[in-house]
C-alpha cells in the first residue's frame, strides 16, 4: 500500500511539485535545515528508510544494477555537501546577525600557510587513497560490460551516461534540437558567464544564505531540482521505452503509458476556433510566437518597473540585467514546458517541423 | 584550530608522515589484491582437477601395466644384469682404453671438421672469383684459376681424412659396445618388459601439479606470462564465423578450457567438465567429419564460447528442470541475459546441422531433426509458413476442387469445424473451439464463417462424374487386403490399429469412418482404381487392383462408420452475424455508412459467398489445399526461416507464464497456439488463427529443434557441408522419393522403410524389398522402364509395389539418385555372348543343381511356388558385377535374406566342383544365369 503511494508520488507529475515545494521549505527555513540535530534526525529516519526500501525485490535490483551503485554514493555525498553548506551557511549568518565575522573570516581562518606540504602532500594523500578506493571498486564491482552492439537490437532502456540523464530527461518535453544542443549550450555559456553577470562582492569566499537569497535561490533550483532531481527519475525511475517507473515497481516491458500530446497551434486554430489550421505556417503559429516573444520581453521590462528591478539595473548595468534575465527565463522554460504537458499534454508551443524549429 | 603548529604550517608533519604510511601499506595491499584477483580464475582450479583426473586415470593404467609385467622374470633379468654389470667391471681397463680412444679420435675429427669447413668457404670464394674474372676476361683470372683447383683439392684431402676419422670412430663406439654387450643385452629385455609401465610412470609425473616445483614456479603468479602450464586453450574457427553486427569474425571456443578431455578417448566415465565427448566419431575426434580444432564447439552448441569467467559467462543451457536444479545449486545458474545465441540444451543440439547442411530432405544421423523433419512434412507447416528448405513441398491436402464429388456439405462444415471429433489422427488442425475463440460470441461468428465457407467452397467446384461402378463386395476380403498391399505405409487405418500404430504412417490420412465420409461408393472405387482420374497430382498411386479387389476394399472402408459425427447437425448460418462478420471486412478501408451501403447492394447469396471468399483466405485454407482460384495465393504465416535468431523479445509471451526464452515459446506455440490471446482482449478479426494441431510433446520437440536450427548466421562457403557430385544427385532424387513416400515402404541402405517395422518381427523378407546399393543392384534403362511399368519381380510378397504417376523427370532422378548412392556409373555393359572356358558349363550346371537354384527360383523350372525373383529377368534387371557380389556374400547386402551363402568364409559348399575354387565357381554360376535369362528372353 505504502509502496504503491510512493510509486504514485514519484512520477514527475507530482514529485516534481513536491521536491519544488520542498526546495522552497529549505531555502526558507535554511537555519533548521542546517543545524546539526537535523542533519542526525534525517539520518536516524531515513537511513532504516532506504534499508526497509531495499527488501523490495524491484528497488533492490534497480539499486545494486553496478551501473547505479556509485550514482547512488554520488547521490548521498551530494545530499551530505549540500547539508554541510547550509549548515556553514547557518552558521555564518547567525555570527553576521550578532554582528561578528563570518568563520572564514576570523583571525586564525585568515592565517597563511605553506603551500608544501599543507597542501600538495595532503594533495597526495587523497590521490592515494582514491586510487585504492577505485581499485577496491573495479574488482568487487567488475564493468558492466553488455553484448556486442547489435544495431537490430538495441537495449531498451537506451540511457545515456548518469550525468547526462537529466538532458535526456529534458527530451521527454523538447524538442530533440531544444534539448540536445540548444539548452545545453546555454547551460554552459551561462555557467561561464555567471562571473561576469555576479559582481556582487557578497559570500565572497565565505558560507551565506542571507546575503545571497536570489543568487542562492536561482542557482540551488537549477542544480538541485532541474538538474540533479531529473538525473534521479532518469537514472532510477526510468524503465523499457524511457516509461517512468516507480521505485517498487517491476519494469514490465510492456507498460503502456498514454501520451498523445497536441500542439498550440492546435489548441487555438482547431479546438479553440474550430477552424482548419492556416497555410501559412508563421500565422499559424502565431499565437506561439507572439507567447515566446512576450515571454522573453515582458518579465524583464516588468521588473524594471518594480523597485528591486530598478535597484538591480543601476547596480549591474545593461548588459548584465538583459542577459541574467534570458538566463534565467531560459531556465524557467523547462519546469513551464513540464507544467503544461501534464495539464494541457501540451507538445510544442511553436511546432516549425518544416523548420526543425519547435519550442 | 584547536591546537597550534610551527608557523606556517597547518598539521603536524609527523601525524603527516604517519598518514602517508599508512596510505603507502594499503596502496601496496591493493595492488596484491590486484594480481591476487587476475590470478585467481575459475578454470585454473579445474585444470588443477583435471590433472589429478589424468593421474588417477594413469595409476589405474600403471596398476594393470604392472601386473601384467611377470615379475619372476623380471627379478631373473636384473639378477643377470647385476651379474654382468659385475663381470664388465673386470674389464674396466680395456674399457678406459677404449674411451681414451674415441676421445681422441673425437678430437681430431673436430680438428679436421674446422679445417674442411675453412676450406670449403675458401673454395667457394675462390670460385666466384675466378669466374667473375673469367667473365670479364681479367688478366688474374689463370692465376685465380690455379689457386682455386689447389684450393678444390685441398678440399677433396680434408673430406677424405674426415671420413677416415669417422670410420675410425665407429668402428671404436663398435669396440666399446662389444665389451658391454650383454649388459645392453639385458637392459633391452628389461625395457621391453617394464618400458611402457615407465612411460605411464613419466606420463604420471608430468601432470604432477601443486607438489611439483617447477609446475609451481611456471604458475606462479606474475611469472605464469612466461610459460604457463594453467592457460586458457582455445580453438580458432575460421568456418564459421560470429556474427559481430559490423564484422563477421571467427569463432573462438575456449571451451577445451575446462573440457580438458573432450577429444580423448578413456574418460567417458567422468562427470563434466571432464568427460570425453560422447560421439567422438562422428563429432570432435581427428578422424570424424567433424574434428574439433576446424569445428570448434559453438558451432553445433551455441553459447558464448570466448567466455571462461565463469559457468555462466559461457551461457550454459540446461537440459531439463531437474538439471537446472542442480546447476542452480552448483554454479548459482542464472538464465543468460543478452545472449543473442545460448547454448542449445542438449537435446535440441541437433538443431545446428541445418545451418550448414543445406539442400537435403534428411541430415545423416540427423536423428531428432529427421524427426522435426518428417514431422513438418506430416503437418504441412510449410503450407502456410515459408521454410528455408521446404519450398518444393507439394501441398499438404487434398485438393478442393472437386470436392462436391466427395463429400456431402453437412460433412463438410462438421469436419471443418473439429476434425478431430471425426477422425482423433486427423493432421487438418482445428481452428474453432479454441482458447481464444470458444466464447459464444466468437462461436456463433465462427459458425457463419464455417457455413460461408462450405457454401464457397461447394460454388466453386467442378463436376465429377466417377469412371468405375461400385458393385458391392466383401468387406473381410477388403480389410486384409488394406493390411496386405501396403496401404499402411502411408495410411493409418481403422481395424488395423496395431499395424496403424507400429507404423506411424503420415503421409495419407487414417483411414476411419469412412462409411459416413464418402458421399459416393462410386468415387471410393475410382479413386482406388485410378487416383489420378479425380487428382491428376495426387501422391496417391494405384495399387493395380482388380475391380473385384476395389470393390473388396471399398465395402470394407464403407463399413467404417462413425455414427456420432453422421448425427451432428451444423447450425444453419445464421445472417446476422454473417452480416456483422462482413461489415468488418468491408469497413476495413471504409467509414460504417458506406460499408452498409456496400452490403446492401448484395444479395443474400452473394453476401454468403463473399465472407465465405474471405474466411478462406483469412483461415489460408489454400495453404494445404488446391482451391480453384487461389493457387498462387502465399501462406498466411510468418516466414520461419530465421526464426531460431528471432531475438526473444520479438515473441509475444502474452500472460503465458513460461520461460521466458525462445525454446520455451516455440515449444508452446506448437503445443498451444492460441495461448499468447488468453487474457488479452481482442476483437474477433485480430484473434490468432494460427489452428491447433494437437501435437505430442515429442512431435513438437522435434519440430521446435528444427526451428531452433533456423538461423540467420552467415556460414563461409568452406564451413557449409559443399554436396559433392553424387550428393547433390542424392539429394535431388531424394526430394521425388520423399515426396512420393517411398521411405514408407523401402529401406534405402539401412534407412527409412517405416512398413517394414510391421514385418520385422515376422518375417522382414515378406515386406517391401530393402533396397542396398540398388544403384549397383539394377540397371538403369530396367529401372527407369520399371518405375513407369511396375511388374511382378517376387510374386510371392503380397504387398505390391504401386504404379505412381511419375514424371520421367521424376524417374529419372530416382533412377540417378540410386546410381549416386552406389557411386556407379550409368550403364555397366552386358555381354552380348556368353564365352565359357573349357568344362565351365559343366562345372556351372552341376553347381545350379548341387546348389539346388531351382528350388526357390522355380519360375521356368518347375511348377512349384517361387519364393525368389525369376530368373528369366535376370540379365535385364540385374548388373553382372552385382550378381558376383550377391553370390559371394547375400548376407552382407541385405541380413536376414533367405539366400542361401553357398561360400561362407571362402569355403565351397561343394567342393568337388572345380575343386572348389570359390572364385570359379561363382563366375561359372553366373555366367549360366544371365545364359539361361537370354535364352528365356530370347523364347519368349
Amino acid at each position: 500500500m505504502i509502496k504503491e503511494f510512493i510509486n504514485y508520488i514519484s512520477d514527475p507529475i507530482r514529485s516534481f511539485p513536491i521536491v519544488t515545494i520542498l526546495f522552497i521549505l529549505q531555502m526558507k527555513y535554511y537555519r533548521t535545515f542546517g543545524t546539526k540535530k537535523f542533519y542526525f534526525w534525517l539520518m536516524i529516519i531515513g537511513i532504516p528508510l532506504v534499508f526497509l526500501a531495499a527488501t523490495d525485490p524491484n528497488f533492490l535490483l534497480i539499486l545494486t544494477w553496478p551501473d547505479n551503485v556509485p550514482i547512488s554514493l554520488l547521490i548521498l555525498s551530494l545530499g551530505f555537501f549540500t547539508w554541510l553548506s547550509f549548515h556553514k551557511a547557518a552558521v555564518n549568518d547567525a555570527r553576521i546577525e550578532a554582528g561578528e565575522p563570518p568563520v572564514e573570516g576570523t583571525p586564525e581562518m585568515r592565517e597563511k600557510v605553506w603551500c608544501w606540504p599543507n597542501l600538495v602532500y595532503t594533495e597526495l594523500f587523497m590521490s592515494i587513497a582514491a586510487t585504492v578506493f577505485l581499485i577496491g571498486w573495479a574488482i568487487i564491482f567488475k564493468a558492466p560490460l553488455e553484448e556486442p552492439a547489435n544495431p537490430t537490437w538495441a537495449p531498451n532502456p537506451a540511457k545515456a551516461p548518469w550525468y547526462f540523464l537529466g538532458l535526456q530527461e529534458m527530451l521527454v518535453y523538447f524538442d530533440p534540437w531544444m534539448a540536445g544542443v540548444v539548452l545545453p549550450g546555454i547551460i554552459v555559456v551561462g555557467l561561464l558567464a555567471i562571473p561576469y553577470i555576479d559582481t556582487n562582492p557578497k559570500g565572497n569566499g565565505y558560507y551565506t544564505i542571507k546575503e545571497r537569497p536570489m543568487a542562492m535561490g536561482l542557482f540551488l533550483f537549477g542544480f538541485l531540482v532541474l538538474w540533479i532531481f531529473l538525473i534521479i527519475i532518469g537514472v532510477f525511475m526510468r524503465g523499457p521505452n524511457w516509461t517512468f517507473y516507480g521505485p517498487f515497481e517491476y519494469w514490465d516491458f510492456h507498460k503502456v503509458e498514454a501520451a498523445f500530446n497536441i500542439n498550440l497551434s492546435e489548441f487555438f486554430w482547431v479546438k479553440g476556433l474550430n477552424m482548419p489550421m492556416p497555410k501559412n505556417i508563421l500565422l499559424r503559429e502565431i499565437v506561439g510566437i507572439v507567447l515566446t516573444i512576450g515571454y522573453l520581453i515582458l518579465p524583464g521590462t516588468l521588473f524594471l518597473r518594480m523597485k528591486q528591478g530598478k535597484e538591480m539595473l543601476s547596480k549591474i548595468g545593461n548588459i548584465r540585467y538583459y542577459l541574467l534575465v534570458f538566463l534565467v527565463l531560459t531556465m524557467g522554460t523547462l519546469p513551464i514546458k513540464m507544467v503544461l504537458r501534464w495539464l494541457f499534454s501540451l507538445k510544442y508551443i511553436i511546432a516549425m517541423p518544416e523548420f526543425e524549429f519547435n519550442l | 584550530m584547536t591546537k597550534k603548529h610551527e608557523p606556517g604550517m597547518a598539521y603536524d608533519m609527523k601525524k603527516l608522515n604517519k598518514v602517508f604510511a599508512f596510505l603507502s601499506v594499503l596502496l601496496l595491499v591493493t595492488v596484491g589484491w590486484v594480481f591476487l584477483d587476475d590470478y585467481l580464475r575459475p578454470w585454473k582450479k579445474v585444470q588443477i582437477e583435471a590433472q589429478s583426473i589424468k593421474r588417477a586415470k594413469l595409476q589405474t593404467k600403471i596398476d594393470a601395466a604392472n601386473k601384467k609385467i611377470d615379475s619372476k622374470k623380471l627379478a631373473k633379468l636384473e639378477e643377470e644384469l647385476s651379474e654382468q654389470k659385475q663381470n664388465l667391471s673386470q674389464k674396466n681397463k680395456q674399457i678406459e682404453i677404449a674411451q681414451e680412444k674415441i676421445t681422441q679420435i673425437k678430437g681430431k675429427l673436430k680438428a679436421e671438421n674446422i679445417v674442411n669447413g675453412v676450406l670449403n668457404a675458401d673454395v667457394g670464394e675462390m670460385q666466384f672469383k675466378y669466374e667473375t674474372a673469367h667473365d670479364k676476361h681479367q688478366v688474374n683470372a689463370d692465376d685465380l684459376f690455379k689457386k682455386m683447383r689447389k684450393l678444390k683439392v685441398e678440399f677433396v684431402a680434408s673430406r677424405d681424412r674426415l671420413k677416415q676419422y669417422q670410420g675410425e670412430e665407429k668402428a671404436a663406439k663398435k669396440n666399446l659396445l662389444n665389451l658391454s654387450f650383454e649388459v645392453n643385452k639385458s637392459k633391452a629385455e628389461i625395457t621391453k618388459l617394464v618400458g611402457s609401465r615407465d612411460l605411464l610412470v613419466a606420463a604420471k609425473e608430468g601432470a604432477k601439479t601443486l607438489d611439483n616445483p617447477i609446475w609451481l614456479l611456471r604458475n606462479a603468479p606474475i611469472i605464469d606470462y612466461l610459460d604457463p602450464t594453467l592457460k586458457i586453450s582455445q580453438i580458432v574457427v575460421h568456418k564459421v564465423k560470429d556474427d559481430r553486427y559490423f564484422v563477421q569474425v571467427p569463432k573462438v571456443d575456449r571451451c577445451i578450457t575446462c573440457h580438458s578431455f573432450i577429444n580423448q578417448t578413456g574418460y567417458e566415465d567422468q562427470a563434466n567438465p571432464f568427460k570425453t565427448h560422447p560421439k567422438l566419431d562422428l563429432m570432435v575426434g581427428m578422424d570424424s567429419p567433424h574434428p574439433m580444432k576446424e569445428m570448434g564447439c559453438t558451432s553445433c552448441h551455441g553459447g558464448e564460447g570466448h567466455r571462461v569467467n565463469d559457468f555462466n559467462a559461457a551461457a550454459h543451457t540446461p537440459n531439463d528442470k531437474k538439471q537446472e536444479a542442480e546447476w542452480v545449486k552448483k554454479y548459482h545458474w542464472h538464465a543468460p541475459h543478452k545472449i543473442p545465441q545460448p547454448m542449445y540444451r542438449l537435446k535440441d543440439t541437433e538443431a545446428s546441422c541445418i545451418k550448414c547442411h543445406q539442400g537435403v530432405e534428411f541430415i545423416p544421423e540427423g536423428k531428432i531433426v529427421n524427426e522435426g523433419y518428417r514431422n513438418i512434412e506430416k503437418f504441412g507447416c510449410y503450407s502456410c509458413h515459408k521454410i528455408k528448405g521446404f519450398e518444393h513441398r507439394r501441398k499438404r491436402a487434398p485438393s478442393l476442387k472437386k470436392i462436391t464429388a466427395k463429400i456431402n456439405k453437412e460433412f463438410f462444415k462438421n469436419w471443418v469445424w473439429s476434425p478431430k471429433a471425426f477422425n482423433k489422427h486427423s493432421k487438418m488442425p482445428s481452428y474453432f473451439n479454441q482458447d481464444n475463440n470458444k466464447k459464444p460470441e466468437f462461436m456463433k461468428k465462427n459458425m457463419a464463417e464455417v457455413n460461408a465457407m462450405a457454401d464457397y467452397i461447394w460454388s466453386i467446384s467442378k463436376n465429377y462424374k466417377s469412371k468405375y461402378k461400385y458393385s458391392r463386395g466383401n468387406a473381410n476380403k477388403g480389410k486384409e487386403l488394406l493390411g496386405e498391399v501396403g496401404c499402411t505405409a502411408c495410411h493409418g487405418i481403422e481395424g488395423l490399429e496395431e499395424q496403424s500404430k507400429k507404423i506411424g504412417a503420415y503421409a495419407g490420412p487414417y483411414l476411419t469412418g469412412m462409411g459416413s465420409k464418402i458421399k459416393n461408393p462410386d468415387w471410393l472405387v475410382t479413386w482406388l482404381m485410378e487416383p489420378n482420374h479425380f487428382s491428376p497430382d495426387t501422391i496417391m498411386p494405384s495399387f493395380r487392383l482388380t475391380k473385384r479387389e476395389a470393390n473388396n476394399i471399398t465395402a470394407y472402408l464403407l463399413s467404417l462408420k462413425n455414427e456420432k459425427f453422421e448425427r451432428l447437425k451444423f447450425e444453419p448460418m445464421d445472417k446476422k452475424e454473417r452480416d456483422d462478420i462482413l461489415l468488418t471486412y468491408l469497413q476495413t478501408f471504409d467509414t460504417h455508412a458506406s460499408a452498409k451501403a456496400e452490403l446492401a447492394k448484395m444479395s443474400d447469396v452473394e453476401r454468403t459467398l463473399e465472407l465465405g471468399r474471405r474466411s478462406v483466405g483469412k483461415y489460408g485454407c489454400y495453404g494445404c489445399h488446391a482451391i480453384t482460384g487461389l493457387e498462387k495465393a502465399t501462406g498466411l504465416g510468418t516466414n520461419l526461416s530465421e526464426e531460431g535468431s528471432k531475438p526473444v523479445t520479438q515473441f509475444s509471451f502474452g500472460h503465458v507464464k513460461i520461460d521466458h526464452d525462445r525454446r520455451a515459446w516455440i515449444f508452446n506455440h506448437l503445443k498451444n497456439p492460441r495461448q499468447w490471446d488468453i487474457g488479452v482482449d481482442k476483437s474477433f478479426k485480430d484473434l490468432l488463427i494460427m489452428p491447433n494441431f494437437d501435437m505430442s510433446e515429442k512431435e513438437a520437440e522435434s519440430i521446435t529443434t528444427v526451428l531452433l536450427g533456423m538461423v540467420s548466421d552467415q556460414i563461409p562457403l568452406e564451413g557449409q557441408k559443399r554436396l559433392n557430385e553424387y550428393e547433390t544427385v542424392v539429394a535431388t532424387g531424394m526430394k521425388v522419393a520423399n515426396k512420393f513416400n517411398c521411405i514408407g515402404c523401402h529401406q534405402i541402405d539401412g534407412e527409412f522403410g517405416d512398413i517394414l517395422k510391421y514385418y520385422e518381427d515376422e518375417d522382414i523378407n515378406a515386406g517391401p524389398p530393402r533396397l542396398v546399393g540398388e544403384g549397383h543392384r539394377v540397371q538403369a534403362d530396367w529401372f527407369y522402364h520399371f518405375l513407369n511399368n511396375v511388374t511382378e519381380i517376387r510374386p510371392w510378397l503380397t504387398v505390391r509395389m504401386p504404379s505412381f504417376n511419375l514424371s520421367s523427370d521424376e524417374r529419372n532422378k530416382i533412377v540417378a539418385m540410386f546410381q549416386a548412392e552406389s557411386k556407379m556409373n550409368t550403364f555397366e555393359e552386358k555381354s552380348e555372348k556368353i564365352s565359357w572356358l573349357r568344362g565351365e558349363k559343366r562345372g556351372a550346371i552341376a553347381l545350379w543343381k548341387s546348389y539346388d537354384c531351382a528350388s526357390c527360383h522355380t519360375q521356368g523350372f518347375n511348377n512349384d511356388e517361387p519364393s525368389a525373383p525369376n530368373l528369366a529377368n535376370a540379365r535385364d534387371r540385374l548388373r553382372e558385377s552385382w550378381i558376383r557380389k550377391w553370390l559371394r556374400n547375400p548376407g552382407a547386402i541385405l541380413p536376414g535374406t533367405t539366400m542361401p551363402n553357398f561360400w561362407e568364409d571362402g569355403e565351397a559348399t561343394d567342393d568337388d566342383i572345380f575343386g572348389g575354387d570359390v572364385d570359379r565357381q561363382i563366375n561359372a554360376l553366373t555366367k549360366y544365369v544371365l545364359e539361361i535369362a537370354q535364352k528365356k528372353k530370347q523364347k519368349k
